[in-house]
């Protein structure tokens, strides 16, 4: 009972610990015990796993489907490079406009949720996110055109200029906070709620979940989400083509939370490691097969199938079997990583 | 708004006025009317088809009925017409239902599943929630207290943080039914209970709908196939057959009900020829 | 007039090819209910084939053969379509057939997988240098109503609306079609039926691989065969179906070819800059009034 009582007492605690070991990146880099090149692939990965948490809380939570997402991070991460650049105001200002103008796409697309199915849904949030790509192509005095637009590393309070590792700290504290947030929300009322959405909509609705109102937190959280992952992707890249923001991007961050594993907040950032930076870092380091073009999208696709079909849990499931093994018994957790901590809480005041 | 019946003491807590709901010219529910007295437990039967659950989605506005009332005295005392309100508002009101093929979340445990049914209950906005402020955390505290009562009564506490998706069909039922008791019910509508059940579990069933009437003190309306069940629970039954008003009264007066017999055994020239 | 007719006809044009990748991802839908994301990639993985083959074997030997190039790049394409079957039975027999009881998303995320594969299969096999693809018919037009039309479009016009009335035909008059149509209603039952479900899925991909094929390689002249050769193609696709609605075969058609012809209209007469914008937009508009698409009817969850 002590262990675990340890273990649920710290849940805060572990995404600090979690977020002080992504912090030790830069001295790992220093030091030149790490390549620099790390800070660049884990920064993209944390960019990703904050779009991931967002449309996790969408597809895992909600069961609603989007493939909108990469044309609202495209957006995010042109208002805020236009705001900041062309128009010359702070930083804080532009991530701010860059989640509050693509979040009223997100409420009308929320809105329209509410008539239409599962696949006809992820195929018009598809055409939004196409529609939006098409005018980053065109509306060149805005976006820069086929050219594409810079950005500079972000100045916070307008006083503290940061470069490349401190951008990187910064991304590491926005992902945990996003995660904490997205804990709280997940295992609270609201989560609750979306879950029910997704499990029945008409025993949701009898039991007073209102359907246009969770659908619309649904749907602006996850665009608030992605479009943030934009903002902070062209302060931190300090570049954006409108190429990137294709389809591809939309399925990659789709694919990230299903091997993560759906409604899981650690799974999240493990599903953007295992695909997108599991290739550069490891793969392309091993000697002949990491010379082979595609080899990564190849594995990342035979994962997926292997997921989906073995381990629907995803891998974050893996890691929770691991550790009852370890801690032994701790089979409840095992099956709800999600809600351990208050399982346990719970039993502790009913014993 | 015409006020509901107050009857030899006892108040009417839901009246059905002349209720009608067509689907593409076929006339599913016709000009039915039934009334409910408090803490009654009031059956609805009829043969397969005869729209009984049609009735139960119209009370519950999963249908828009055509035309009629749904008279209903809320939880905080005044009556009210549900007819054209939200189907979501209708559980603050005090009116709750299950459903004939169990709704449950199976990817949740049971004590999750049965919270969900105290989502009015909380308070906290999504922002208190998402920084767990405190009235967010004594909401939750509190209504997983409830819950946790509520599954002891059911008797299935020992199960409370087991997932949903790999129990039994009765147990399935029983997170159902306490699912609907977390929201502190006027009225609890019962669609087909005991469908599903064995012969041990029906007599369960029976038993909780008494304890769940005496304790909680609601009032039980049931559509049920199984008239063994029906028969022996009911303090009122009404029958209906196409949509139609048949017969209301005391399960013995629906048994001599000729009306009642020609519907479920067929019309006497039909059954001689 | 004239011009509006060389608009109508070159939106036939680019209709077949819509119709044939919107006829690909359909049949899959029907068969296997799963949206298949991985529709534009097999084929443009087909097309590098048929291109391959051209470009690496068949055009090198038959020039030394002093040959023209026509039946090299015909029979080229004959080796992408039996390649694209293999691919499709493989694609059945390996991945499709073990995703029977992956509930809800799960179909689609494995689509999204085997699009990822193909994408990273694609330069392993043929390299990373974009390849070109002639035309079938190299050169020649001729004039009908003021408007020009090349051999090669109109053959291309011909191919989308014979193909799709071939496979028409095959589904409401042959033993397969109903077969098809049995598995497309209702998988199970089919089953019990004694329908052989498993021979209905392997066709289906098959020949969803196949349609891809030719679609990419009507499309290819007139760009450069890469890993996006289809991306358009596909994300309009997609549109079709949705815009003519999943339920039938014939309505993603309809669509198909009312999204090459309103794009062409809207990219000619309104803006070349907008365009698409304006007709996405309007399809999703067109979506929210009427959400099971132009032919199809709602289907409600009885509770």
């Amino acid at each position: 009972m002590e262990r675990k009582k340890s273990f649920s007492m710290n849940y805060y605690l572990r995404y600090l610990i979690f977020g002080c070991v992504m912090a030790l990146l830069p001295l790992l880099t220093n030091a030149g015990i790490l390549k620099t090149s790390w800070i660049g692939i884990i920064g993209g990965t944390i960019i990703y796993t904050i779009a991931g948490l967002g449309l996790n809380l969408l597809l895992g939570w909600s069961g609603l489907i989007s493939l909108g997402t990469a044309g609202f991070m495209g957006l995010g991460a042109y208002i805020s490079a236009y705001v900041t650049g062309d128009l010359g105001l702070p930083f804080e200002v532009g991530i701010l406009l860059a989640v509050l103008i693509p979040l009223v796409f997100g409420i009308l697309i929320g809105l329209a949720s509410l008539r239409m199915e599962g696949l006809y849904l992820g195929i018009v949030t598809l055409c939004v996110s196409e529609v939006l790509r098409k005018t980053f192509d065109e509306l060149e005095p805005v976006t820069g055109g086929f050219s594409g637009k810079q950005a500079n590393f972000p100045t916070l309070l307008g006083i503290f200029k940061l470069n490349q590792q401190s951008t990187y700290i910064f991304l590491v504290v926005i992902m945990v906070l996003l995660m904490m947030l997205t804990y709280n929300l997940a295992n609270g009322q609201l989560g609750r709620a979306l879950n029910a959405m997704r499990g029945s909509q008409v025993a949701a609705q009898a039991m007073g979940v209102s359907l246009l109102k969770y659908r619309l937190i649904a749907f602006s959280l996850a665009t608030a989400f992605a479009s943030l992952s934009g903002a902070l992707y062209v302060h931190f890249i300090r570049f954006v083509y409108p190429s990137t923001w294709t389809l591809p991007v939309s399925l990659v961050i789709m694919a990230l939370i299903v091997i993560g594993g759906l409604r899981s907040v650690f799974g999240t950032f493990i599903g953007a490691l295992i695909v997108y930076a599991m290739p550069d870092l490891v793969l392309k380091n091993i000697p002949v097969i990491g010379d082979i073009n595609g080899l990564s999208y190849v594995l990342s696709g035979v994962l997926i199938i292997i997921v989906v079909l073995f381990y629907p849990g995803g891998v974050i499931n893996l890691f929770y079997k691991l550790h009852s093994v370890i801690t032994g018994g701790g089979k409840k957790k095992a099956a709800l990583p999600q809600t351990g901590e208050e399982q346990e809480s719970m039993e502790e005041t009913h014993e | 708004m015409s006020e509901l019946n107050n009857v030899s003491g006892k108040e009417e807590i839901l009246r059905i006025e002349n209720l009608s709901i067509n689907f593409g010219g076929l006339k599913a529910v016709d000009d039915l009317s039934f009334s409910i007295m408090e803490n009654e437990i009031f059956g609805l039967i009829g043969p397969n088809g005869a729209g009984k659950t049609t009735v139960f989605n119209c009370i519950t506005q999963f249908y828009r009925p055509t035309a009629g009332r749904v008279l209903f005295k809320t939880a905080q005392g005044e009556t009210e017409n549900l007819v054209g309100q939200p189907v979501h508002s209708i559980i603050r009101k005090g009116l709750v239902r299950t459903f004939q093929n169990v709704e449950l979340i199976n990817e949740l445990s049971i004590m999750d599943n049965v919270l969900v049914g105290a989502h009015m209950d909380f308070k906290a906005s999504g922002f208190e929630q998402a920084l767990r402020l405190p009235r967010a955390r004594r909401e939750e505290k509190q209504i997983r207290e409830k819950a946790y009562e509520v599954l002891q009564f059911m008797g299935i506490a020992g199960l409370a943080y087991e997932l949903v998706g790999g129990q039994p069909y009765g147990v399935r039922k029983k997170v159902e039914m306490a699912r609907t008791l977390m929201c502190s019910p006027k009225l609890i509508i019962l669609d087909e209970p005991a469908a599903g059940l064995n012969d041990v579990e029906t007599q369960q069933l029976s038993e909780s709908i008494y304890q769940v009437r005496d304790k909680y003190g609601c009032t039980i309306l049931l559509v049920e196939h199984d008239m063994r069940l029906v028969m022996s629970v009911c303090d009122r039954i009404c029958a209906i057959s196409f949509g139609k008003f048949l017969a209301c009264g005391t399960p013995a007066e629906i048994q001599k009900d000729p009306a009642v017999q020609e519907a479920y055994l067929g019309e006497k020239e039909d059954s001689e020829s | 007039m004239s011009t509006l007719l060389q608009l109508l006809l070159r939106s036939l044009e680019t209709g077949a090819i819509y119709a044939l990748a919107t006829l690909g991802i359909i049949i899959v839908f029907r068969t296997n209910l799963m949206i298949n994301f991985a529709q534009g990639v097999m084929g443009m993985f087909g097309t590098y084939i048929v291109t391959f083959m051209f470009q690496k074997v068949l055009f090198v030997k038959s020039t030394e053969a002093g040959l023209a190039q026509q039946p090299a790049l015909l029979l080229s394409i004959l080796v992408g379509v039996i390649g694209a079957i293999a691919i499709g039975f493989i694609v059945d027999i390996v991945v499709i057939r073990r995703t029977k009881k992956v509930a809800g998303i799960g179909k689609e995320i494995i689509t999204l997988g085997m699009m990822m594969i193909f994408l990273g299969v694609t330069p392993m096999v043929f390299g990373v240098d974009p390849m070109r693809l002639p035309k079938v018919i190299e050169s020649g037009e001729f004039t009908i109503g003021g408007a020009n039309l090349s051999y090669n479009s109109l053959l291309n016009i011909l191919i989308g609306i014979g193909l799709t009335v071939a496979l028409f035909l095959i589904l409401q008059k042959t033993k397969l079609g109903l077969a098809i149509r049995t598995t497309a209603s209702n998988e199970r039952t089919a089953r019990l039926m004694g329908v052989p479900t498993k021979w209905v899925t392997l066709f289906a991909w098959a020949l969803a691989l196949v349609l891809g094929t030719l679609a990419g390689v009507m499309i290819a002249p007139s760009t450069s065969v890469t890993l996006n050769l289809m991306d358009s193609v596909q994300v309009n696709a997609f549109i079709a179906c949705v815009l003519g609605g999943f339920q039938t075969f014939y309505g993603p058609v309809i669509g198909a070819y009312i999204i090459a012809i309103a794009s062409n209209l809207l990219a000619y007469y309104v803006s070349s800059v907008w365009g698409t914008q304006i007709l996405y937009v309007m399809v999703i508009i067109f979506i929210v009034f009427k959400p099971v698409g132009l032919v199809g009817k709602k289907i409600t969850k009885k509770v």
